[in-house]
């Protein structure tokens, strides 16, 4: 019996601790879910002895549900292991929408998005069965996943004509075709350095202009135009004509809301921090809750004494 | 261990392992990609600007059969549909259609010239933020959506369409009450 009362918690702490601290790779391993399978084997096997052993059927019961309920939680944390889908970051345009179908749902990014230095990221809501989450500063858990902001860097991108008339933005190879928003998403190496920074790109079709956009952190700014006063972080802007072709003296760094001028083009860039959605497998909220009652519900059965009729 | 109670743990058990695995294995989604996507829900309304610099919306539309076309005066195919766009505003303002051009990130100055240039009279919004680029994940432009009387996205169409498309495209939206 001693066995049982240690094993069967133990179970129910090792999954409720996946669901505490989600996202830890070790949950997907093969070992570890291994040991949580023989863990629940052998709360089975230790309650055995004394289900045999028991003499009223109130006893046997409890005993045998808190077999039962470690089991089901327990069943719940190798699911999730071996089956649920590794972690994922989304990442999303402003205002688009991302169908999920690991999550079996979609994300709606919002449309606005937040200083890069003043304001909390907006909340991005997931939509399942017609029931709506919003995923704030907060983890939250949809019942088999925990879906929490991962905040990145963006850049809203305003293009202009020499006179000041805007242009239209696109971004042929983007998420979002008529984006002005550069999610930042792929790296790129900075020759004669070790540096990798986020880099993307964008089409001005009014200009016969593509644009390619590399962000700098405040430090690596200053290091690249010591002179230049620059403060905080800033985006280098590359402009080539529609074929990719470099174009002469067309390179600035532009600072945060400063407008550069580069061949005929006014850009101007506004750094902005926009939350991703990464979302971890952890074991079934329903399905450990449930074990975590049965186990409980056991405990109350085993404990509970009937006291004997009143002799007469 | 007795027979009800085992038979009792058994369908426990099912319906566990039913709880636990139903979830982890979800269809993938048929839901297409794009401005199609959109399709069944709510059209976003946004406050513009139209060509007078007034301010105006989709909630303005409301009760009538919108025709919101996305373009820009870079767009060869943009010019080449804007003629059957003003036919068939033309043609259909009387029955409850409303057409309405929608210029992603251009300046209102630009923006206005273009359409003068072509004889355009149905109304131009200005999408500075190219926000309904972005809500409707067009995926080229023109983009072509088509709003049901009570606001909800009754097609979408990615590329230019020829006037018999239009009215098709309408002609469902315009038989619902």
């Amino acid at each position: 019996m001693n066995a049982l009362l240690f094993l069967a918690p133990l179970t129910l702490a090792v999954v409720a601790g996946e669901i505490v601290f989600p996202g830890r790779n070790l949950y997907h391993y093969g070992w570890f879910n291994v040991l949580l399978a023989a863990l629940i084997v052998t709360t089975i096997l230790s309650a055995r002895a004394p289900f045999r052993a028991a003499r009223g059927a109130r006893t046997r019961l409890g005993i045998a549900a808190i077999a039962f309920g470690a089991a089901i939680a327990g069943f719940a944390g190798v699911a999730s292991g071996l089956l649920a889908p590794d972690s994922r970051t989304v990442v999303g345009a402003p205002g688009a929408k991302v169908r999920v179908d690991e999550l079996g749902g979609t994300l709606s990014f919002p449309l606005t998005i937040a200083g890069a230095n003043n304001g909390a990221a907006p909340d991005v809501v997931f939509t399942r069965s017609g029931r709506v989450t919003s995923i704030g500063a907060s983890a939250r858990n949809i019942g088999t996943f925990v879906l929490r902001q991962i905040p990145r860097d963006v850049v809203y991108v305003e293009a202009a004509d020499a006179h000041g008339a805007s242009l239209t933005v696109t971004q042929p190879n983007g998420a979002t075709f008529l984006s002005p928003v550069l999610l930042m998403q792929q790296r790129q190496k900075i020759p004669e350095t070790n540096l990798y920074l986020p880099f993307d790109a964008f089409a001005v079709p009014a200009a016969h202009r593509n644009v390619k956009a590399v962000l700098f952190t405040a430090q690596q700014a200053a290091m690249l135009h010591p002179t230049g006063g620059a403060q905080g972080q800033a985006v280098l802007f590359a402009v080539d004509d529609e074929d990719d072709r470099p174009l002469p003296n067309a390179i600035a760094l532009a600072k945060d809301g400063e407008v550069v001028r580069l061949d005929g083009l006014r850009l101007r860039a506004d750094l902005f921090s926009y939350p991703a959605i990464e979302f971890v497998a952890v074991p079934s909220l329903v399905a450990v809750a449930l074990g975590a009652l049965v186990v409980a519900g056991g405990f109350l059965l085993k404990s509970v004494r009937i006291a004997p009729a009143a002799e007469v | 261990m007795n027979r009800g109670l085992a038979w009792l743990l058994a369908l426990a058990a099912l319906a566990v392992a039913a709880i636990v695995l139903v979830p982890l294995f979800v269809a993938p989604s048929s839901r297409p990609a794009g401005p199609e996507g959109l399709v069944g829900e709510p059209a976003p309304a946004f406050a513009l600007r139209d060509e007078r610099g007034e301010p105006t919306s989709l909630e303005r539309y409301r009760g009538k059969v919108v025709v919101m076309n996305l373009w820009a005066s870079w767009c060869p195919p943009c010019r080449a549909e804007m003629p059957d766009l003003q036919r068939l505003s033309a043609a259909y303002a009387t029955r409850g259609v409303a057409v309405v051009g929608v210029n992603e990130g251009e300046s209102p100055q630009r923006a206005l010239a273009f359409a003068r240039s072509l004889g355009i009279a149905f109304p131009i919004w200005i999408d500075t933020q190219q926000q309904y680029g972005r809500v409707l994940a067009a995926l080229g432009i023109p983009t072509t959506t088509i709003i049901d009387r009570h606001g909800i996205v009754a097609s979408a169409f990615d590329g230019p369409l020829t006037f018999d498309e239009m009215q098709k495209a309408v002609a469902g939206p315009l038989s619902r009450l």
